[in-house]
């Protein structure tokens, strides 16, 4: 102790020798799953969750309430096309596209989630 | 109709899938490549396969025998069995394949840790697979019965033993191309003669269906009817995605992201697909309604070209549906033996002295022999609603795990093996009443549709037991999130 308390020392202000503040890219977060990495997964699963629970909602909403609509329109509205009762048409033809259509909805956010994600964690 | 033809029709599709079989079978070497195509398999064929695999006996013929016999409420069934794939787009297809696991019970133990929930996984996953397989083999031999009046079990044995030789020799990357072509196979086999059909219809003058007045009704009498709609929706909306046949698809998908586009195409080709049937029962009305007096409404798709048609066009139309069903049976049968002997040839492998590939194959056998000699004994179920009791097990059991596994951090070992059994009890147990016991009233109508009950029982079990043992969330939990939800391409290299 004796000898290192006679050599020289120097004395400066704390700001110019204190590590930079350097920022960490997320890609070494995300592999090392620090508390940061855990947080942006976490952020990550719950707009995909959101996403799922966005397409999940609007298919109990049509679909779901189908067979009560059908119910309750049936002998109201008596309406017929090429010969076939409305409920035929609904049920046996126009279910499909709309099935489609919501899964390529969902496709493309989902998508564009994962390209912002992507984007934090290696910025271009 | 002509036996000849047909015949000659069941023949050159049996040709055909050995052939394709073993040209898949030059390229498929290595252990990957026998389970899940070496994953190299485009959206395209992919979906193909997908479509060529689940469009069942049931599919080509039970829905147009149910539309045939009990009308519009019968929709619901094509329904569900596409949207069950829109449901599986949004909640588990992407963080699935990133799972990189070959079937679920190894999705089970990536996740949870545990041998034990990959053990009850793995007895699951054979008892979805018999169950569906059973119909299969019973709708080749009806249909054999029907087109070439053979012995009803010739075409149940015939079918077995194709499969066999097609997953021994050649395992996924045969199956592969199989199922792709098959898809296609059945829907010109269901498209071509419909034309002619229809244009028959029309130069009869286009007479409406029998009876229509009470028959075109949207749904079923009463509470019970909206309560097994509801039941109906809730098998097969959530059924799908624990298809064991289903799922191994998933693994031979390049990336998360190809295994979105390649449900999405799914759902494109198997909604062209159900467009069919439905007109097949529409025409059944008109044309040959006395199938459903008689009890054989399942063979309708069968019997409508010979019966409007007649003559050659008839016979050789009617050749064409023949080996569309056969291609219906024979792509179901050889996706579903593959995914059960799959896991069953894992286990197998793990604790005997068994090379993986020998495993797979002395798995594959048993795999056909046990529902083949259960399709035997159980007699004739209507080839639809049989498939319904798989898709139930398969909603109350893998549906809570695969979900919960994806998305609740909570999950424990304790919670999923409570919801696996409980939920596969439930429902289990309400099959071999109904099968047994058949009740009337109310009873019956649970117990013949035991989704709408069994699937929230598997969810609250998983969830419930799962708080109650907060300590046995895994410690990898946190890692494994990362790799279920993060793009392939910025995962650790």
């Amino acid at each position: 102790m004796s000898d290192e308390a006679r050599e020289r020392v120097r004395v400066t202000n704390p700001l110019t020798v204190a590590a930079p503040h350097v920022r960490r890219p997320v890609r070494e977060e995300l592999d090392e799953l620090s508390g940061v990495g855990d947080a942006y997964v976490r952020a990550l699963v719950r707009s995909q969750l959101r996403l799922t629970g966005v397409v999940v909602l609007a298919l109990v909403l049509t679909l779901g309430s189908l067979p009560i609509v059908l119910r309750v329109a049936e002998g109201v509205v008596d309406g017929e096309v090429l010969g076939l009762p409305l409920a035929w048409l609904a049920l046996g033809v126009g279910v499909y596209p709309w099935l489609f259509v919501l899964g390529w909805l969902y496709v493309r956010q989902t998508d564009r989630l994962e390209r912002d994600f992507a984007a934090l964690v290696e910025p271009p | 109709m002509n036996p000849t033809y047909a015949a000659v029709a069941v023949t050159l599709v049996s040709l055909a899938t050995i052939g394709i079989g073993a040209f898949g079978l030059r390229i498929s070497r290595t252990t990957s490549d026998f389970y899940v195509a070496s994953r190299s398999v485009s959206p395209w064929w992919n979906s193909s396969a997908i479509g060529g695999e689940y469009l069942s006996a049931a599919s080509f013929l039970g829905v147009a025998g149910l539309v045939l016999a009990y009308g519009a409420d019968m929709l619901w069934y094509p329904i569900g069995w596409t949207a069950g794939y829109l449901l599986l787009l949004v909640l588990v297809a992407a963080p699935l394949r990133r799972s990189g696991a070959y079937t679920i019970p190894d999705f089970a133990q990536v996740r949870l840790q545990s041998v034990a929930v990959r053990r009850v996984a793995t007895v699951l996953v054979v008892g979805v697979g018999w169950l569906y397989l059973m119909p299969q083999f019973q709708g080749a031999g009806l249909t054999l019965r029907t087109v070439a009046d053979s012995p009803g079990w010739l075409g149940s044995v015939l079918v077995a033993a194709i499969v066999v030789v097609n997953v021994v020799s050649g395992g996924m990357r045969s199956i592969t191309f199989v199922q792709a072509f098959q898809y296609w196979l059945k829907l010109t086999a269901l498209l071509v003669p419909l034309l002619f059909l229809v244009a028959a219809w029309r130069g009869d003058g286009a007479p409406a269906p029998v009876d229509a007045g009470d028959w075109v009704g949207p749904l079923g009498d009463g509470a019970q009817g909206l309560y097994s709609t509801y039941a109906v929706m809730a098998a097969t909306f959530l059924g799908t995605m624990g298809l064991p046949h289903v799922v191994v698809r998933f693994y031979t998908n390049r990336d998360g992201r190809a295994a979105r586009r390649t449900t999405l195409v799914v759902l494109v080709l198997l909604g062209a697909f159900y467009l069919l049937p439905p007109v097949y029962g529409l025409l059944g009305r008109v044309y040959a309604g006395d199938l459903v007096a008689s009890g054989h409404a399942d063979s309708v798709v069968l019997e409508l070209p010979g019966r409007v048609l007649g003559g050659t066009a008839g016979d050789l139309l009617g050749a064409l549906v023949t080996a569309g069903a056969f291609a219906a049976f024979l792509s179901t049968s050889s996706g579903l033996t593959m995914s059960v002997a799959g896991v069953v040839g894992q286990s197998l492998a793990a604790t005997t002295r068994l090379s993986s590939i020998a495993a797979l194959r002395v798995a594959a056998v048993v795999c056909v022999l046990v529902p083949l000699a259960l399709s035997f004994l159980t007699g004739e179920i209507a080839v639809a609603s049989s498939v319904t009791f798989a898709f139930g097990l398969a909603a109350a059991t893998f549906c809570p795990l695969l979900v919960l596994g994806i998305w609740w951090r909570g999950l424990t070992a304790a919670g999923a093996v409570a919801g696996l059994v409980g939920g596969g009890l439930a429902a289990g147990v309400a099959v071999l009443l109904t099968i047994v016991w058949r009740p009337d009233g109310w009873t019956g109508t649970l117990l013949a549709q035991p989704a709408a009950w069994a699937v929230p029982l598997g969810f609250a079990l998983m969830v419930g037991v799962s708080l109650a043992t907060p300590r046995r969330v895994p410690a990898t939990v946190a890692r494994t999130m990362a790799r279920l939800h993060t793009p392939e391409d910025l995962q650790r290299r």
